[in-house]
């Protein structure tokens, strides 16, 4: 029960930060406006941009929960149900600003396959949340959060996709499946799309509650 | 004519109070009284007397306490040798402290001589460097600030805790408006940040006590509270008191201290 009143609170404390939220809905667009002439790249801009916001706004939250967190434990929450509360919420907002897009994108585009472009928004989403909230568990500080942040999206956009710095990154997986979405090709492509944010995920989330985990730790003492 | 902080500093000297310690005492007792923009004099009442009261206050033992109404009951916090160490800093050591259920127990010292450092341990949540610590399972924690989610209200984080605390949100949050209303508060649909810093720390103390623990660890909890609120505090720790459970709070406002079972000294860094 703890895990959904914490993703409940977390998400309507999200829904409240107005400003926040306009510009975290705001920055996957610039992205896809700016190469909308381009299917291809405006759809793959478009992606990273939603893992970019997603994560940005999941660094934010656990930050702001910072000095919360220690009393939440202290009253009897377990760890995993506050990060879990925490990554769920943040991954139902990611999930609903990808629908969105792929709305968007569904009318405003001419996708080979639309379902494959969903899963890649989807997918983008999903790695985001876990992403941010590693990135906060390891970076306390917002400033820095968010310049490492800036860091993986930047060397994400620029490295050559075949790369292996490319498939070293966490949002490759939505690259893979944003190729077979636009240029077809075999379907591997979304097989290891998904086995790539699997691992991604399972990294993300296991760093956080390995963090958190040691972290929030109470020292236990016998009773008198 | 002599001011007060003057003459309450070198009547602590001449107590035998050493000089940064009488020097550290003058600054906040003024400090004190310029937090309700009043004269020391006014708060205190003679320098002198108050600080012959003082000196007898910080060394008393512990069997003077005034209250003998209530029995004390079993022990519920015992810090043993208790030290802690940043580095190559100490911040104390050799801390020894033990409070009863029934008890009240006040720490004090200056700026930086690791109350609230002392208090988290007993908490839990920072570890000792050396010593023993044994304490009661159920505890409640209020730190000095912080502590609450600034986009929530009073209510949503009655929610929270109440759901850590393994209790339905209906329960929790009548809980939580009930034991508000003892500190003359009734929480409002207002979201943290638009609280005043008085009712900010009320919902932190309403947060401590929601899942009624056995020991209740308060770190200045009064910050911003007027004085109205400041009295029912005080009222509720020794209702808590009353009630068998084992309070400790940090302070530095020293004529707090006449009413509590132990104090603490940490001293001078």
């Amino acid at each position: 029960m703890t895990t959904l009143v914490v993703a409940t609170l977390s998400a309507r404390e999200v829904g409240r930060r107005w400003a926040a939220l306009a510009l975290v809905i705001a920055l996957p667009f610039w992205f896809y406006l700016v190469r909308r002439d381009a299917t291809g790249q405006s759809m793959r801009m478009l992606t990273l941009g939603i893992g970019w916001a997603i994560s940005t706004l999941t660094l934010f939250v656990v930050n702001a929960s910072r000095s919360v967190d220690p009393r939440l434990r202290l009253t009897g929450a377990s760890v995993l149900s506050i990060i879990g509360g925490r990554l769920l919420a943040m991954t139902g907002v990611g999930v609903a600003l990808a629908a969105g897009y792929w709305a968007l994108t569904w009318v405003d585009q001419d996708v080979l396959h639309p379902w494959a472009a969903a899963l890649m928004m989807l997918v983008s989403a999903v790695v985001a949340a876990p992403l941010g909230s590693l990135i906060g568990a390891l970076l306390p500080r917002e400033l820095e959060g968010a310049l490492a942040l800036f860091s993986v999206v930047a060397v994400q956009m620029l490295a050559d996709p075949a790369g292996l710095t490319a498939k070293l990154m966490p949002f490759w997986s939505a690259r893979e499946i944003g190729t077979y979405a636009v240029d077809g090709g075999s379907l591997d492509m979304v097989g290891h799309g998904l086995a790539h944010a699997g691992v991604t995920w399972l990294i993300c989330a296991g760093g956080t509650w390995a963090v958190f985990q040691w972290r929030l730790r109470l020292a236990r003492y016998p009773e008198p | 004519m002599t001011d007060w902080p003057s003459a309450f500093e070198a009547e602590l000297l001449r107590l035998g109070v050493q000089p940064a310690r009488a020097r550290r005492l003058a600054d906040d007792t003024s400090q004190q009284a310029a937090e309700t923009a009043t004269a020391p004099g006014e708060v205190f009442g003679p320098a002198h007397l108050y600080a012959r009261h003082l000196v007898a206050e910080l060394s008393a033992p512990v069997a003077a306490s005034p209250r003998t109404k209530f029995e004390a009951g079993p022990v519920l916090l015992s810090l043993t040798g208790v030290s802690k160490r940043y580095r190559r800093q100490t911040v104390f050591t050799g801390v020894d402290l033990t409070v009863r259920g029934g008890e009240v127990a006040a720490i004090v010292g200056a700026n930086g001589c690791g109350k609230s450092t002392l208090l988290r341990i007993c908490a839990g949540l920072t570890r000792p460097s050396g010593g023993t610590v044994k304490r009661t399972r159920r505890v409640g924690f209020v730190p000095q600030d912080g502590g609450t989610a600034g986009w929530l209200t009073a209510e949503e984080h009655f929610t929270l805790f109440g759901a850590a605390a393994g209790m339905v949100p209906g329960r929790a949050q009548s809980t939580g408006v009930h034991l508000a209303t003892r500190l003359a508060w009734r929480p409002a649909a207002q979201r943290v940040q638009h609280m005043s810093g008085g009712t900010r720390q009320k919902l932190n103390l309403v947060l401590g006590e929601l899942h009624a623990p056995d020991l209740l660890l308060l770190d200045e909890p009064y910050q911003g509270f007027d004085q109205g609120t400041y009295v029912d505090f005080w009222q509720q720790v020794f209702a808590w008191r009353d009630a068998g459970r084992a309070v400790v709070v940090v302070t530095h406002l020293l004529h707090d201290l006449q009413n509590v079972d132990h104090v603490l000294d940490l001293g001078e860094r």
